[in-house]
């Protein structure tokens, strides 16, 4: 199955990054025609549209509309492109080609949530794609597409950016509201919820890039239009971004219920030549490890992925081939989750340092054969505990790792030195 | 009024508290570290977890809110082995300074762990190293491999001093307590934040190294600083008294006290006070028992007329003093000496009064009760044309307050025969040369009594200890001093002292009790 | 002592006013503060700052000390900073970082001794499809070899 240019149509113009080719292509229609519903009707029509959340959580976008309250307190339209999550490039992607398309997105959907002011935020690091954000929006206030009564519709909306300053933490979605208020990027209680207490402890509404670019797609397609692609539960498109041990490493766009093995052997190209399939990792590094054999069965929807024990989670796909030590790249996770854990909670700040250094101790010919049970019962008990799923997110690995490539531990614990690499971590690349 | 059910006992809450309140208030044990009733919800220490019924998530109970009917339990098997593992994860880089730590005997850490402990650590790997003995001001030291980090302390700077002096630098396990480079923390509520640590992160330079916390008995009192009257607990031993710390009292105090209250032990202790008594006659001082010196004083004044008597009194004793020392000197002539009384309506916000004394408010009003008016400028007068040939003066025991204290003693002695009382001894008293006496008093610490604070309030204590055994309170003095004999001490109940029902902010004191005679290990 | 230039403190005074609170603009009056003061944040920029906004310095401190991208302590004019995390780690990207130590004869974090380099090891930078990868100041570098990589580093001013 090939992709589906359906976000991406025209990705492959370099005029589509400026406001008249985004025009010349069908931009800023839709936000007429969505000037012309009612908001409630958007809201609604979102909902059956069945887009989920596509930056990792997979909620109900519509539903999570409608938990604003019903009264005139002003709310906030927050756009997460923080995309720190380890393998996915996706939202960079979509800003740097069609920074209009998500803006569009978001006038559209702060007009259905009656949102005068919205921001996005965006990591750090990310200098090319701020700077082409930062100029679509000029070119949108210069054409009154934003400020004061956007195109005659009596609708007032400003957008800014918001630049992020190097923590993964900040793609949570109550850490991004902390770091925009100015505080450090720490997650916040809840209850309440952002929809009822978020930014400036007003409600606030926190989307994926992705996910606000596809609300175009819903009000030009309606509800239908775009359920034609996707399963039942899981509809629409999504953009996975593959990377790791593949041919064609890149961001594609199929429709949900894609076949994994499609997607790294047809779409990526397959393993590099010599090299077998592992593991894979479906959904960003969060998500549990599958072997092989499972991923060869899994497809690219929600439902499908947690049958299989792992997660949709944010569509990066990352493709582990038989040439890497999993002891390896799981030291690497958990070198991740320390470096970026907030701090906060004791569970998670902790669990998340002994987690990295039971494995370095491994990796370093120190490890004892306890070891390995003990990171399954750290990892255990950092679950569900939290202020935030970072916690959890760090332990998912661990246990996936542990449990399914457990011989490969088992090894490096006896032998000091690593099953696949034959060395030690020392001598493998330091 | 929700009704809720803790642990199967049921209790009813105001709208909108948490399930943690609800443990306070039923006195009920909960693990805990970051909550603070004085302070904001933190929720980061996630030791409060229970498990309430038809939720399969067990949630903290210090930021859920009680619905009606809920069902609440922190003793299940699943709840306890939740909080052994998550005490354990306090505990992976804790170092192990039990030893040398003031915190010991009262530490949130030893505290839980004997009553959730996992007791079989598998933490192998090398501990987070971080910053030990930190300078951090004038009154506190920090010691950052031991702070748990449940931020009460910021917390505190932020919401209840509001200096903003503390901060929580750095992110992940690498986090540290701290002021920005160069500043201190330097406010007038710094050694709350003493309090507040659940472990031995912040001491005190003042207490560091001082006492094991086992060998200190305490005992409620009010401070007599100022004339707010916080409550607060005097820790004292035989070798002395060592520390004060704040009692919670919603109507006066809240849960804090302010620094200068905690210097209120030192003037207390034997080695600043009058322990004996002193007869000058003509530039010769000689000892004698206090007793016997108050008899004497007697003779002095029973051969003076009640017009050439004046009595000098401060706002350092108690209501009951003022009562039995008015009925007994039956002179007109009562001097209120007070101290700076411009300054006496100053108040920082928070709970510092310019009045530095605890009981003005109390010796007003015996005073007007009694009818009695003078002026100032009267007594210096009448010493000076000779008309005041005796003069008693129950003087303060809180000498720093008295700036004026040297020039007020000096012109005192002028007066012909002076019978000075007084808890603390004093270079001053070089000045008497006349006929004085010296009479040593009890401290506000060895006596029961009422202090009337600022508003009017009546707040008792209770004796604590004894320091100076053989000192008189200003009421003995007084039966003494006028010819009676000392009265059978009063075993009428003292009032309860203000709310015996009242919840400790320690909440582990009941615990710590019930591990005092018996080691009780947690499932091996 | 550290003191913006004019420019910079109209950027600060617009960022000021640009939020819906002024605590906002923190992070980005740091980014100004850091690029003028030779790559890193120091205790006196941290003064300053505190001065300017009128936040207290803790604050701000906190703010710094929490994000990566400030530097506490000084840096080359480069600062190459390699991607580590895993789906770089997959292709080789720490023996790249360690080929550019040894390259530049430096150790990771350390400022070259010609002051113009500082090489680190850095966590997801969202390139993972164009790894290994390196950022250089604002730069990103993409789809590098050990050679392809020295080669840019060479070309630098």
């Amino acid at each position: 199955m090939s992709e589906v240019k359906y976000l991406t149509e025209f990705y492959h113009l370099n005029e589509f990054q400026g406001l008249d080719g985004y025009k010349k292509n069908g931009g800023y229609k839709e936000l007429e025609k969505a000037f012309k519903m009612k908001p409630e009707e958007i809201i609604d029509v979102v909902k059956k549209s069945g887009l989920r959340g596509r930056g990792g959580a997979g909620f109900s976008t519509g539903m999570k509309w409608g938990f604003l309250p019903k009264n005139n307190e002003p709310r906030y339209l927050l756009c997460n492109a923080d995309e720190g999550e380890p393998g996915t490039f996706k939202d960079r992607m979509m800003m740097e080609k069609a920074p209009h398309q998500l803006i569009e997105g978001m006038i559209i959907s702060a007009y259905a949530i009656n949102s005068k002011k919205s921001y996005i935020y965006i990591r750090g690091e990310y200098d090319y794609p701020i700077a082409c954000v930062r100029k679509a929006l000029e070119e949108a206030y210069s054409a009154g597409l934003l400020g004061k009564n956007i195109l005659g519709s009596g609708f007032d909306h400003d957008m800014d950016v918001y630049v992020g300053a190097g923590a993964y933490i900040c793609g949570e979605e109550t850490g991004m509201i902390s770091s925009l208020e100015g505080l450090k990027g720490q997650p916040k209680l809840k209850p309440p919820f952002p929809a009822v207490q978020g930014y400036l402890r007003k409600p606030t509404i926190v989307n994926n890039v992705e996910t606000l670019a596809a609300v175009k797609y819903i009000i030009r397609d309606g509800a239908d239009g775009f359920k034609k692609y996707g399963t039942e539960k899981s509809t629409g498109t999504k953009l996975f971004s593959l990377s790791g041990n593949v041919m064609k490493p890149g961001n594609f766009e199929v429709p949900l219920g894609y076949p994994l093995k499609d997607l790294i052997f047809d779409l990526g190209g397959g393993m590099k030549p010599g090299r077998k399939l592992k593991a894979v990792i479906p959904g960003g590094s969060s998500a549990p490890v599958l072997t092989a054999d499972e991923a060869m069965r899994a497809t690219m929807d929600y439902e499908n992925l947690a049958s299989l024990g792992t997660m949709l989670g944010s569509g990066a796909v990352i493709v582990i081939d038989d040439s890497q030590c999993m002891v390896d790249m799981l030291g690497t996770l958990t070198h991740f989750y320390h470096h970026e854990s907030c701090g906060q909670c004791t569970p998670c700040r902790e669990g998340t340092g002994w987690l990295d250094k039971i494995v370095h101790s491994i990796l370093e010919g120190r490890g004892r054969l306890q070891d390995i049970d003990l990171l399954i019962k750290v990892a255990d008990n950092m679950k569900g505990r939290t202020i935030c799923a970072l916690s959890d997110a760090a332990a998912l690995p661990v246990l996936s790792f542990v449990s399914k490539f457990r011989e490969e531990f088992e090894f490096f614990v006896r032998e000091g030195r690593s099953q696949v690499k034959g060395t030690q971590y020392a001598q493998m690349h330091h | 009024m929700p009704k809720c059910t803790i642990n199967g006992v049921h209790v009813e809450v105001k709208d909108g508290a948490t399930i943690m309140e609800a443990f306070y208030k039923l006195d009920q044990g909960i693990a805990h570290y970051c909550y603070h009733p004085g302070l904001s919800v933190a929720g980061v220490c996630r030791l409060c977890i229970v498990d309430i019924e038809g939720n399969p998530r067990p949630q903290i109970a210090c930021n859920t809110v009680v619905t009606e009917g809920m069902k609440v339990t922190n003793q299940s098997e699943k709840i306890k082995d939740g909080v052994k593992w998550v005490l354990d994860f306090h505990l992976i880089n804790h170092p192990l300074d039990c030893p040398v730590c003031d915190q010991a005997g009262e530490c949130g850490l030893q505290e839980q762990y004997m009553e959730y402990g996992k007791y079989n650590s598998e933490m192998a790997e090398p501990k987070v190293k971080k910053h030990k003995v930190v300078d951090l001001g004038p009154t506190v030291v920090l010691d950052s491999e031991r702070c748990v980090l449940c931020s009460r302390c910021v917390r505190f700077t932020d919401e209840v001093s509001k200096t903003n002096e503390l901060g929580l630098f750095n992110r992940g396990d690498k986090t540290e307590i701290g002021t920005f480079e160069g500043q201190e923390l330097n406010n007038k509520y710094s050694l709350n934040t003493v309090d507040i640590c659940p472990v031995g992160a912040l001491t005190s330079k003042d207490f560091r190294f001082r006492q094991r916390v086992w060998y200190l008995k305490n005992s409620e009192t009010v401070c007599t600083g100022c004339s707010t009257g916080c409550n607060v607990k005097v820790y004292y031993n035989k070798e002395g008294t060592f520390r004060v710390k704040p009692v919670f009292n919603e109507k006066v105090n809240g849960h804090w006290m302010c620094d200068d209250g905690r210097d209120i032990y030192k003037f207390v202790n034997v080695e600043h006070r009058q322990t004996v008594a002193h007869k000058i006659t003509a530039g010769q001082k000689s000892e004698m028992v206090p007793g016997l010196a108050a008899t004497e004083a007697y003779q002095v004044i029973k051969n003076t007329d009640d017009n050439n008597l004046a009595v000098v009194l401060t706002g350092q004793y108690t209501n009951e003093e003022y009562e039995t020392a008015l009925k007994n000197f039956k002179t007109k002539n009562i001097f209120h000496w007070k101290n700076k009384d411009e300054n006496w309506k100053d108040f920082d916000g928070l709970l510092i009064r310019g009045d530095k004394n605890p009981n003005s408010k109390g010796l007003e009003t015996a005073l007007s009760k009694a009818g009695l008016k003078s002026d100032w400028k009267d007594l210096e007068s009448g010493i000076t044309s000779g008309k005041f040939t005796t003069v008693i003066v129950a003087g303060p025991e809180n000498i720093k307050a008295y700036p004026c204290f040297d020039d007020r003693v000096k012109m005192i002695a002028k007066a012909e025969n002076v019978i000075w009382m007084t808890a603390c001894s004093s270079e001053s008293f070089k000045a008497f040369h006349n006929n004085a006496l010296i009479i040593p008093m009890k401290s506000y610490l060895e006596k029961a009594g009422t202090f009337t604070n600022y508003a009017g309030l009546d707040q008792s204590f209770k004796k604590a200890t004894t320091i100076v055994s053989h000192a008189l309170t200003l009421a003995e003095a007084s039966f003494l001093m006028t010819g009676q004999t000392l009265p059978m001490p009063a075993t009428a109940a003292v009032s309860k002292f203000i709310d015996d029902s009242r919840r400790t902010d320690q909440v582990m004191i009941e615990n710590r009790k019930k591990n005092e005679f018996v080691f009780k290990r947690g499932n091996l | 002592m550290f003191q913006l230039s004019s420019e910079g403190l109209v950027e600060v005074k617009k960022e000021l006013a640009r939020y819906e609170t002024k605590e906002s603009a923190i992070i980005p009056s740091l980014f100004i503060a850091q690029k003028e003061n030779k790559g890193w944040v120091s205790k006196e920029v941290v003064n300053y700052l505190s001065n300017v906004m009128d936040i207290p310095e803790s604050k701000i401190n906190e703010v710094f000390k929490f994000y990566t991208m400030f530097n506490q302590k000084p840096v080359g004019k480069y600062h190459v900073q390699v991607c580590a995390t895993i789906s770089c780690a997959l292709v080789g990207a720490r023996e790249l970082s360690t080929h550019i130590c040894n390259e530049l004869k430096t150790h990771h974090g350390e400022v070259t001794e010609d002051g113009r380099f500082t090489v680190s090891r850095v966590e997801c930078l969202g390139s993972c499809g164009t790894a290994p990868m390196m950022q250089v100041n604002d730069r990103y570098y993409e789809n590098l070899t050990n050679e392809s990589a020295m080669n840019i580093l060479r070309g630098l001013k």
